[in-house]
């Protein structure tokens, strides 16, 4: 546990009681529980008391004062899945982890929980297992879920899978491509423009499959900082038509054939981006309030 | 630098937005759910697959993509709907998607792959025809399907925030305050209470003053209801725009939106909509150039039920335990950090905009006169089309439930609606009419609370559901009220020991007692509701807790304590299929042989017409696998072991002579086990042989009379003497026997065919079934003759049409049934008659049912019959003393009845007529009675004999009666379990004991080495059905058709048991009987 760590997530809140579920809340995702020596050090940094800090963590579900395993397997038990033989499925999991519901496997693999409802009551019985939703569970879908969520979830084959594909980009100002074919990334042309930060000016490559996140920098920059997205060829800053779904931060538009977009949150490490066919038409972009 | 300095600025940027979208003209557009709904199904991959052929066919000018939030359907997910044509393509794969862009390119549709109603080939080509839409009003929920969430332009488009221009044009909110009041629109969050009363209120306190807040609560803690996360996933900006309206009438200037940390789509659309609403000016200090401040931020819950209460939200945003406090103050007066606080629920706030942009005249159009407006469901559970179900309040439940919901998932019936979550209650079926609306519900004995309706069918039990809730508020209950606390703590104790089979019946009263304690003695909604489920149920399904506690049965075989290994407990005389199924996969198939014959004295009769309650329970169908093939074993192992394997012990003679009248399967079982406990027996038998009908009405192709007449040889001994030729009320009376006999037991079976009531009918040809079957299996005639109509759906009728078809002169046979193939083998007459006279009929219903059933009808089919359905006969044509023929009136399915189907509704001018030569009636037989009557036996109003069912005596002391002659029709093991049932009580009788035993739950007992056995593989193996003589090698013969399995197939079938027995007797799991190979709930 990094003291340092604890005590900005603290800053952040201006070391509020009244934050302390939030709080508690990020530190638990920094951690996937709730250290005993984080609890500590809020109780000493907010003033509030531990008996207090101890009684809202034990109070609310989210919170675990135990460590949780790599990955995490939640069985919901709302009313739909129960009626539909939720409770199966936890036995299930039971029998193939040999583990009970908020238990972890002793390999530190897989921690097993219940939830009181995902609210995807349609799909019942549903599994979420990092993230990830399963719908319709049976009994004999349970060791492959086991097995994919062991394996990191949804491994996609770049190759074979039809999902990810190639993106011609350009840029939207001076349309000349921003794909260079001599640098192959995940077997393919790489796509690449300059990123500058704090007067820090790099050249940054990133893997032209949508649905890949492979990015290489020339050198590194600092993780969660903003930066800006430079034409290699007309060294425009380019276009900023939205904000990254993911972190708020703004994002750069490049243009994929002509005027469909492929727009890319400009915060160091942020995976979000959005491929959006809705034509954009430079001309307009004075709109009001669209360009703030 | 503002966005915008007026609302004027504003207007215009809104209405640039809405031209701009009008000018161009409206390519096709593909709409798909992204929603957390549409994700865990896939849409994710399709949107992709989507994107990449618009890019690589260059189709971006022709075509667009949006991506939504929930769109109500999530049964059909991922499925995509195109317009403007409104074509809606259901569960899509990967494959088909490039197909249906290249087509909406086209303007043109991919048939094949449009909605159809689940077993129905009609396609849907648009939306609006969909039956799961047309029934529904979405002034809510529809927006979701025209604007992608996380951007507000979409949103503008489709007249978003025309309605906070409208409230900020006047700036005095005092007209949104009167204008929601007018409307009447109540808290959708379940309390109903009246929203424009809240804001009135909010808005008087500390007028002027600041800080006041507006709550948004999104804490959808209700385990079964998902509307809220659906409308902040799907429309965030219409909450925002409600909260903006709600701040600007009751004067706020902080928002808070509360929402469940499950929820983390909701979230982060909420977030970006949250940014995009700032950027525009909409949120913030002196919003678009006004004197208002407001902004919104989002608050986490961290997993807590009780937090959906105003006052413990309260607590939780405060960063303090969720412990509900006293009201008053309410938090109107002192709520967050001690400020007025007003509390509105996601969907209330999402009917805001729509209000002040129509007007509440329009909106009080909507609903009924006190329940104005619509309410979002979520329609869940055992139901064919599960999602958001948005209808006008007032609504009745069967409209939802049957139209919108298309009934059942399965084939088991509906049984109830639970409604309100862990806070609400059960409806059962027969108030289906209700009107939906805050009031009914609560004089049912349920809430609207937030909005789950969960479907509950028979495989549904009540009790488990009561128990479900009780251990959910256990865990959720603060624990601050004593009561609460503790009470639904030992509420759910009490509950567990009725599942266990440990329930008394001083544990209702008790139940009763407390679950009212709590409800009268709690702070907060969550106590003074939480007896709600079980009172609820002990209100309306009182007789599903009796037979836990009285009976020690589960009918819906959920409770596992009760329930055991499923084919046993399914069993009516009690077999153990697991134990011989796996004896035989060992090879051991004498011992086998003794295990099925200890249980049932008709084996090899059982092996062929038995209809498999066993396999219509085993877990490996229930659980996405194909049942186990029990009966096809059990035909393995009777037609190899002789009968001698298994000797019975003869006991020592007593002196009492019992008589026994029918020699059917009822009265020869009974006979056989009385005589082995030394009892002398006299069987009368009316006809010249014994087995009753499996004699006469069962045909020889599927039961050969060598196989009847050797398995009763071997019942009957040295304390059996039968007398045939002897009919009740004819050749004796009771009153006879009493003068001889000890006891007397009655079963004499049913064979009286109801018949059509139709002028004619007593016209030459024209043959009840049963007369029909025992003319030619008892002596050889054959009465059909021409062409063959034959009446019905029940099993007597496709035996009299397989029967006909083998007789000489017989030309064609055509099955004519009202209702629809599906609902056919059903035995519905009877049903409907039965419901009648108050009857309670078990059924037993579950996927693989109706394959067991169909197969009878396939194989008609196969031979030749023709089947035609929706039809009644209303007319009898006769010419010189004989049938010629019959008019028949086509129906149509209409509403529903009370056996939870459609009724078939005649089709006015729809007739047709048929030319017949013989007609066959089949709708059912009844046994005789009113001679019973007269020798002085007690007849319910229905016609028959009033018996005890659990210890089947009748009025008259030392007399009992069974089988088909109590029940009606009903199938040979049942009438086998009968009889035993008979012995049981006369030999009690006789010793003068009492009557009844004290129930105990039948659980395996006996361990057997399990084989390796990989569940995975045993549900992917499929199952072996025994061979079948084909069709033209049985047609005009009586061979029997199904053949036996060859010996490696027997065995194979065996290995892909599961062994549920295991769970209770395996060393391993001895002690915890609720261990791992057990499943028993179905999911269809």
């Amino acid at each position: 546990m990094d003291t340092k760590n604890i005590l900005d997530i603290i800053k952040k809140h201006n070391k509020n009681k009244v934050s302390l579920i939030s709080i508690l809340e990020e530190i638990q995702g920094a951690y996937t529980y709730l250290p005993e020596k984080a609890l500590r050090l809020l109780a000493k940094e907010t003033g509030c008391s531990l008996t207090d800090i101890y009684g809202v963590a034990t109070f609310y579900k989210t919170f675990s004062l135990k460590p949780k395993g790599k990955h995490c397997v939640s069985v919901c038990l709302g009313t739909a899945c129960h009626v539909r033989g939720a409770q199966n499925i936890v036995e299930e999991f039971k029998r193939e982890l040999s583990i009970s519901p908020g238990e972890t496997t002793p390999d530190n693999e897989i921690t097993l929980e219940t939830v009181n409802c995902l609210g995807a009551c349609a799909l019942g019985p549903t599994v979420v297992s990092d993230g990830q939703y399963f719908p319709h569970v049976s009994k004999s879908s349970v060791k492959e879920i086991i097995t994919r969520t062991k394996g990191g979830g949804r491994s996609i084959a770049a190759e074979a899978d039809i999902r990810i594909f190639p993106l011609q980009v350009s840029c939207p100002l001076c349309g000349k491509s921003l794909m260079d074919h001599d640098y192959i990334i995940n077997g393919h042309p790489s796509v690449k423009f300059n990123v500058s930060m704090n007067g820090k000016k790099v050249w940054l490559r990133m893997s032209c499959l949508y649905g890949k996140h492979t990015v290489e920098l020339e050198n590194q920059l600092p993780p969660n900082e903003l930066s800006r997205f430079h034409c290699p060829h007309c060294h425009n800053e380019f276009p900023s038509f939205s904000t990254c779904p993911e972190c708020g931060a703004s994002m750069a538009a490049l243009f994929v054939r002509e005027k469909c977009s492929w727009e890319v949150c400009m915060r160091q490490g942020c995976q979000g981006h959005i491929l959006n066919l809705d034509q954009i038409n430079l001309h307009k972009k004075s709109d009001k309030g669209k360009n703030k | 630098m503002n966005a915008f300095q007026t609302v004027a600025e504003f207007k215009a940027y809104r209405k640039s937005i809405i031209e701009n979208h009008k000018k161009h003209p409206a390519k096709p557009c593909l709409v798909i759910c992204g929603g957390t709904g549409g994700q865990a199904s896939g849409s994710n991959d399709l949107i992709r697959i989507i994107k990449r052929r618009i890019l690589e066919q260059n189709l971006q000018d022709k075509l667009a993509l949006r991506i939504t939030g929930c769109l109500g359907f999530c049964e059909m997910d991922p499925f995509i709907i195109v317009e403007p044509g409104y074509n809606l393509y259901p569960k899509l794969k990967m494959v088909d998607v490039s197909r249906i862009v290249d087509a909406a390119v086209k303007g043109e549709v991919v048939e094949e792959l449009l909605y159809r109603e689940p077993g129905s080939t009609v396609k849907r080509f648009t939306e609006q025809d969909i039956p799961f839409f047309q029934g529904q009003t979405r002034i809510v929920l529809g927006q979701n399907q025209h604007l992608d969430p996380i951007r507000i332009s979409n949103y503008l488009k489709t007249g978003g925030y025309e309605a906070l221009e409208k409230a900020l044009e006047k700036p005095d909110g005092n007209w949104i305050v009167e204008e929601i009041l007018k409307s009447r629109l109540r808290g959708r969050g379940g309390a109903g209470f009246l929203t424009g009363k809240k804001w009135e209120l909010a808005r008087n306190v500390n007028k002027g003053h600041t800080p006041k807040y507006i709550i948004c609560n999104a804490d959808e803690g209700d385990p079964g209801a998902y509307m809220d996360r659906s409308m902040l996933e799907g429309n965030p900006h219409a909450v925002i725009e409600g909260m903006i309206i709600a701040a600007i009438a009751i004067g706020a200037n902080n928002g808070i939106i509360y929402v469940r940390t499950e929820y983390p789509l909701a979230i982060k659309h909420a977030s970006i909509a949250l940014r995009e609403a700032r950027r525009l000016d909409l949120l913030g200090k002196n919003i678009l150039g006004t004197s208002i401040d407001f902004d919104i931020e989002i608050f986490q819950g961290a997993g807590a039920f009780v937090c959906g209460e105003e006052t413990a939200l309260i607590k939780s945003i405060e960063g303090k335990m969720g412990e509900p406090r006293q009201r008053p103050p309410f938090p109107i007066q002192k709520g967050l950090f001690g400020h007025p606080t007003c509390i509105n629920n996601v969907e209330t706030l999402s009917n805001i905009p729509y209000i002040i942009k129509h007007g509440a005249d329009e909106y009080l159009k909507i609903g009924t006169a006190n329940n104005s407006g619509t309410k979002i469901f979520s329609l869940v559970g055992k139901i064919k089309n599960t999602g958001l179900v948005e209808v006008p309040l007032g609504t009745p439940i069967s409209t939802v439930v049957y139209d919108i919901g298309g009934g059942p998932s399965g084939s088991a019936k509906i049984k109830a609606i639970q409604t309100g979550g862990p806070s609400g209650g059960c409806i059962p079926s027969s108030m289906f009419d209700l009107p939906i609306d805050y009031d009914s519900l609560a004089k049912a004995g349920s809430i609207m609370g937030s909005g789950g309706m969960i479907v509950m069918d028979q495989n549904t039990c009540m009790v488990d559901v009561a128990k479900y809730f009780m251990n959910f508020l256990k865990d959720e209950s603060c624990g601050k009220c004593f009561t609460c606390r503790k009470g639904t703590q030992r509420l759910h104790e009490i509950l567990e020991d009725i599942t266990r089979g440990k329930g008394t019946s001083g544990h209702l009263i008790l139940l009763d007692e407390l679950a009212q304690t709590v409800k009268d003695t709690t702070m907060c909604g969550l106590g003074q509701t939480a007896a709600n489920p079980v009172l609820s149920t002990l209100r309306y399904f009182r007789d599903e807790y009796e037979r836990h506690i009285n009976d020690k049965r589960c009918d819906a075989f959920v409770c596992k304590e009760l329930t055991g290994a499923p084919c046993q407990a399914a069993c009516p005389v009690d077999t153990e299929p697991w134990h011989y199924v796996a004896l035989v996969e060992k090879g051991e198939y004498e011992e086998a042989y003794r295990v099925i014959r200890s249980a049932n004295p008709f084996p090899a009769v059982s092996s062929r017409v038995c209809d498999r309650k066993c396999e219509s329970r085993c877990n490996l169908g229930i659980s996405g696998g194909e049942a186990v093939g029990i009966r096809a074993i059990k035909r393995f192992v009777t037609d190899r072991i002789d009968s001698s394997a298994y000797k019975p012990k003869l006991g020592r003679k007593k002196k009492q002579e019992i008589a026994v009248v029918g020699a059917g399967p009822a009265g020869v079982t009974a006979a056989h086990c009385l005589s082995l406990l030394g009892y002398g027996v006299t069987v009368f038998e009316a006809e010249d042989r014994p087995g009753g009908m499996l004699s006469c009405s069962l045909p020889s192709y599927r039961l050969p009379k060598n196989i009847v007449e050797k398995e009763i040889k071997t019942l009957l001994n040295k304390n059996i003497k039968v007398e045939y030729g002897r009919a009740l009320g004819k050749d004796l009376t009771i009153q006879d026997l009493q003068q001889k006999f000890s006891a007397i037991f009655l079963s004499i079976g049913a064979h009286e065919s109801w018949p059509l009531n139709l002028e004619n009918e007593d016209v030459e040809g024209v043959f009840p079934s049963i007369q029909f079957l025992k003319a030619f299996n008892m002596r050889g005639e054959e009465l059909a003759r021409g062409h063959v109509g034959v009446i019905g759906g029940g099993n007597s009728a496709v035996d009299a049409a397989r029967v006909a078809l083998r007789q000489k002169e017989v030309i064609s046979v055509s099955l004519l049934y009202r209702r629809t193939r599906e609902e056919m083998p059903a035995y519905e007459e009877e049903i409907d008659a039965a419901l009648e006279e108050g009857v309670r009929i078990e059924t037993l219903i579950s996927p693989v049912k109706i394959h067991v059933r169909q197969e009878e009808i396939e194989a008609a089919i196969r031979e030749g019959v023709e089947l035609e359905t929706l039809v009644t006969p209303i007319k009898i044509y006769s010419k010189e003393g004989r049938v010629v023929g019959i008019e028949c009136i086509k129906n149509r399915l209409g509403e529903i009845d009370a056996s939870g189907r459609r009724k078939p509704t005649p089709i006015p001018g729809s007739e047709f007529r048929l030319e017949l030569d013989t007609l066959i009636v089949a709708i059912g037989e009844k046994p005789k009675s009113e001679f019973l009557a007269h020798m002085g036996l007690e007849i319910d109003k229905g016609g028959r004999i009033k018996i005890n069912r659990k210890t089947l005596e009748t009025s008259m002391k030392g007399v009992f009666a069974g089988g088909d002659l109590v029940t009606g029709p009903n199938t040979v093991i049942d009438a086998i379990a009968t009889g035993k049932k008979a012995a049981q009580s006369i030999d009690r009788f006789l010793q003068n004991k009492p009557l009844t035993i004290p129930a105990t739950p039948k659980l395996p007992s006996i361990f057997i080495e399990p084989a390796a056995v990989d569940e995975t593989a045993a549900q992917a193996l499929r199952r072996v059905e025994p061979a079948v003589l084909p069709p033209s090698a049985r047609i005009k013969n009586f061979r029997e058709v199904t053949m036996a399995l060859p010996e490696d197939q027997a065995r194979a079938e065996c290995r892909r048991c599961l062994r549920c027995d295991l769970a209770f007797t395996s060393k391993q799991t001895i002690g915890q009987p609720m261990a791992v190979a057990m499943g028993g709930v179905q999911h269809d």
